[in-house]
């Protein structure tokens, strides 16, 4: 069994790998890679030869291509020992135009042309772009650099080895004078004062500073070491990784009284537990300076909503836990009274929820709903819990139309099968027969689809979200195509073929919990 | 006695041909004979025999007529009133006054001054059409390739691979990039939807396929030697029909759902098809005294969808031989 669900998630990865080259291809290589900035504020604001640059060191940041310009030729030179210094500086300013070169720098620059041709590279050269003979347009300056399209292989192998990262004190770059680099382990957590007991790994050369904390929320103990790296996002949430994205608090700060590295005491809502490093910040920031002994300066703040996973999952599981208290007892009714006034209620019902557009029965809820005085956009502000209910009944209705429809089905086909006769010519009352044997046979499929049920919820709804303008996940992929963001498209894609993969896998080893004849160990009965 | 010569006496047949010796044939014993019955004579008996048919056929009847003839019939000009404020966000009763008691204003006027009637029954000609050439394509393609896959075993370990593959490839940006490689156009919004949309279907032929398959009638078939393809063309398929014909009810009406939810998230094509009319009347559904712009098209989608669906399904049930005793 273990070994049947192990090969089956095993298998599952390599296909959800699969998906996200199938996915690296299309976006990547197919859209026009122009798009990505179609939402980027510093491109608007960028002119010129300085706009070009830009675009180059973005997509190399973002892995479109490998980026080699002139300055890192003359480095690589140098630390080869094939120039020094001086030659390096005489030689790295180019000219205005190609023309205007020094001697010297002429014969560099051919040398560079020469190995980037040999190695594949396209060699960019930008000519100033004056306004007047002394003066630069915007962003006019002269640029030289090269580059090389990545192919997606390199790409996707990137993406799946640095899929998981562990932090570890050999993180901050060696050229930085940190102190020792080590891990401490304190069962006096500084943060709450340092007579509290609570148990805390703190680390000096790492990229977080609290490796390992606890604090009063769920899950209350919490780790750093071990982080997801699903894709970082250019638009929707600029240089975060898409697993931050989702998980991260939205809503407005809550402030408190806090007690800073320093001493200092400040309302503040700075969560000190998420501090990572940031290099040079207590030079350049003199908040920095005030409230931090090191340069562990970067630290999330404490929200007061939820997560958009968490709004979606709120919402998500309540819907599912409904449909399922609402659409078994339903579907069961159906069956029971098949062609009776019950059961054609119920198909009007089937029919009302598979044939209309999901959206409009959505925005006919949203009608009634407001109607009855029920909030119908979603305010992260709000205290009341009755923002929550038209989102759920509207995720709610068409899960309990479905069970609804194929409990009925599954129940109907048992009830003709010879076991069931063979049962009422044993004597067994009616409602024996149901709740004992067909209950339990026609129930099977409907178990395997709890785990995708549950899952599912934290993914969220497209359409329903976006009606209750609710800050959920269920949007993410569709505002990241809309934004060209591809990082947060992959990431997405990969979450939802994993959940896909897991949900499956899991509701296979649900019905064979439930029913003892199923059996994946491979022995043929 | 009158009554009991009456009893004895056939139609049209005399005594002596009543009462001939019939020799035994044993070449007539061997006949098997049974009362004669007609596939398709007997799906439409059945289909008619329930009274709320002909109601839905009818209401088909006319949804047909107002998406494809009475756009053939009348002239549609969106921007024909623009330029005229007083002509827009009309409600039914303001735009009649407005422009004349006549069928093009009973649903009022939408944001550009046009007629919110005339602009619904253009945008269902595209919407339909778009689910018919779809549905027609994904379950040609669907049907075909589903049963060679259900059929053969090697295929099968290799089709399920792909289908694991590809239907974890979120449809919706496949949809969104082949739109911003090709153009919004409608026959780029077929492709989008037919290029994996066919798989879905072919996946679900292909369980019910292996459900038949290998039934012991089929198996016995099979030892008495019928080639495969007769296995599939008399064997399989008149069980498939009725299969395939409440798959295409639930298929045609879904495409159209689906076409009004990419319009809503901003997925469109630039044809004015009914997604898109809902998806620019939305913010006339929160403006007081305009709800009847969003509600209209919305409810004439509603129509549309469930006279197809519940005719469709009627068709389904009527097509199973099971139902013709």
């Amino acid at each position: 069994m273990t070994k049947y669900v192990l090969k089956r998630l095993l298998h599952g990865l390599i296909s959800s790998i699969i998906v996200v080259g199938i996915v690296m291809v299309m976006i990547y290589t197919m859209l026009d890679r122009n798009l990505i900035f179609a939402q980027d504020p510093v491109f608007k604001n960028l002119g010129n030869n300085e706009k070009t640059a830009y675009m180059y060191r973005t997509w190399e940041e973002y892995g479109y291509i490998d980026l080699f310009s002139y300055q890192d030729y003359l480095l690589m030179l140098q630390e080869n020992g094939e120039i020094d210094e001086e030659t390096r500086k005489s030689v790295s300013t180019i000219g205005r135009k190609p023309e205007s070169d020094k001697p010297e720098t002429a014969a560099y620059i051919q040398k560079y042309q020469d190995y980037c041709d040999a190695n594949g590279y396209t060699v960019v050269r930008l000519n100033a772009v004056m306004v007047s003979p002394k003066k630069y347009a915007n962003g006019g300056k002269e640029q030289l650099f090269a580059s090389k399209d990545l192919p997606i292989a390199h790409r996707l192998i990137t993406y799946v080895t640095g899929f998981f990262s562990v932090d570890n004190i050999h993180y901050v770059d060696k050229d930085i004078d940190i102190g020792e680099r080590k891990l401490t382990f304190t069962l006096h957590d500084p943060v709450y004062g340092g007579n509290k007991f609570a148990p805390a790994i703190i680390g000096n050369g790492t990229y977080h500073k609290y490796l390992l904390y606890v604090d009063d929320k769920f899950p209350f103990i919490h780790q750093n070491v071990l982080t997801i790296n699903l894709g970082k996002s250019y638009a929707v949430n600029a240089g975060v990784d898409v697993s931050e994205t989702m998980v991260k608090k939205q809503g407005s700060y809550v402030l408190r009284s806090i007690t800073f590295p320093t001493g200092l005491t400040e309302e503040s809502a700075d969560d000190l537990h998420t501090a990572v490093f940031v290099a040079n910040s207590r030079e350049t920031n003199k908040v920095n300076a005030d409230r931090f002994t090191d340069d562990y300066t970067g630290v999330n703040t404490v929200k007061s909503g939820k997560s958009k996973m968490g709004y979606s999952f709120t919402i998500g599981i309540i819907a599912v836990f409904l449909s399922y208290l609402i659409g078994i007892p339903m579907g069961i009714a159906m069956a029971k009274n098949k062609d009776k006034l019950i059961d054609k209620i119920g198909t009007v019902y089937i029919v009302f929820i598979i044939a209309v557009p999901s959206l409009a029965y959505i925005f006919l809820f949203k009608a009634i709903g407001g109607k009855l005085g029920l909030p119908t956009t979603f305010d992260m502000e709000s205290s009341s819990k009755l923002i929550y209910v038209l989102p759920i009944i509207s995720l709610s209705l068409q899960s309990i139309g479905a069970l609804m429809r194929w409990l009925r089905r599954y129940m109907i086909d048992q009830m003709n099968s010879d076991y069931v006769k063979f049962a009422r010519s044993g004597g067994l009352t009616e409602g024996e027969i149901f709740r004992k044997h067909i209950l339990k046979n026609a129930s099977i499929p409907i178990v395997h689809g709890i785990p995708g049920g549950i899952l599912g919820a934290l993914v969220g709804a497209i359409v329903t979200e976006r009606v209750y303008t609710v800050p959920g996940a269920g949007n993410l992929l569709t505002v990241a195509i809309s934004m060209y963001d591809n990082g947060v498209i992959v990431g997405v894609t990969l979450f939802y073929a994993l959940l896909s993969v897991i949900s499956l896998v899991m509701g296979d080893v649900l019905i064979s919990i439930v029913d003892p004849r199923i059996n994946y160990s491979g022995k043929a009965r | 006695m009158e009554n009991k010569d009456s009893l004895f006496t056939v139609e049209g047949m005399s005594d002596e041909e009543l009462f001939s010796l019939v020799d035994h044939n044993s070449l007539d014993s061997e006949k098997i004979t049974a009362p004669r019955y007609s596939y398709w004579r007997s799906v439409f008996r059945v289909f008619f025999k329930k009274r709320i048919n002909i109601f839905i056929l009818g209401a088909l009847a006319i949804v047909i007529m107002f998406a494809y003839i009475y756009p053939a019939i009348n002239n549609y000009d969106r921007f024909g009133n623009l330029l005229d404020p007083a002509a827009k966000h009309l409600g039914p009763m303001a735009a009649m006054k407005k422009f004349g008691y006549n069928i093009h204003w009973i649903l009022g006027s939408g944001a550009s001054g046009q007629s919110t009637f005339d602009a619904i029954w253009f945008g269902s000609r595209i919407s339909i059409s778009l689910a018919l050439i779809v549905a027609g394509i994904n379950m040609t393609l669907g049907v075909l390739l589903g049963a060679i896959w259900g059929f053969s075993k090697k295929i099968d370990i290799f089709m399920m691979e792909v289908y694991n593959i590809v239907g974890n490839v979120p449809s919706i940006l496949l949809i969104s990039v082949l739109v911003l490689i090709l153009s919004p156009t409608f026959w780029t919004l077929v492709f989008a939807m037919t290029v994996t949309g066919w798989l879905f279907i072919a996946y679900f032929i292909r369980t019910q396929v292996i459900i038949i398959r290998d039934r012991e009638y089929n198996l016995a078939s099979r030892c008495l030697g019928t080639p495969i393809t007769r296995i599939a063309t008399k064997n399989i398929l008149p069980f498939m029909t009725s299969v395939i014909v409440t798959l295409l009810a639930a298929e045609i009406p879904s495409y159209i759902s689906y076409e009004v939810f990419l319009a809503y998230i901003g997925m469109a094509m630039s044809d004015m098809s009914l997604g898109r009319i809902i998806f620019e009347a939305e913010s006339a559904m929160v403006t007081p005294g305009w709800e009847f712009e969003f509600w209209s098209p919305v409810v004439i989608a509603s129509i549309i969808t469930v006279t197809l669906y519940v005719t469709g399904q009627n068709l389904g049930d009527a097509s199973d031989p099971r139902t013709h005793m």
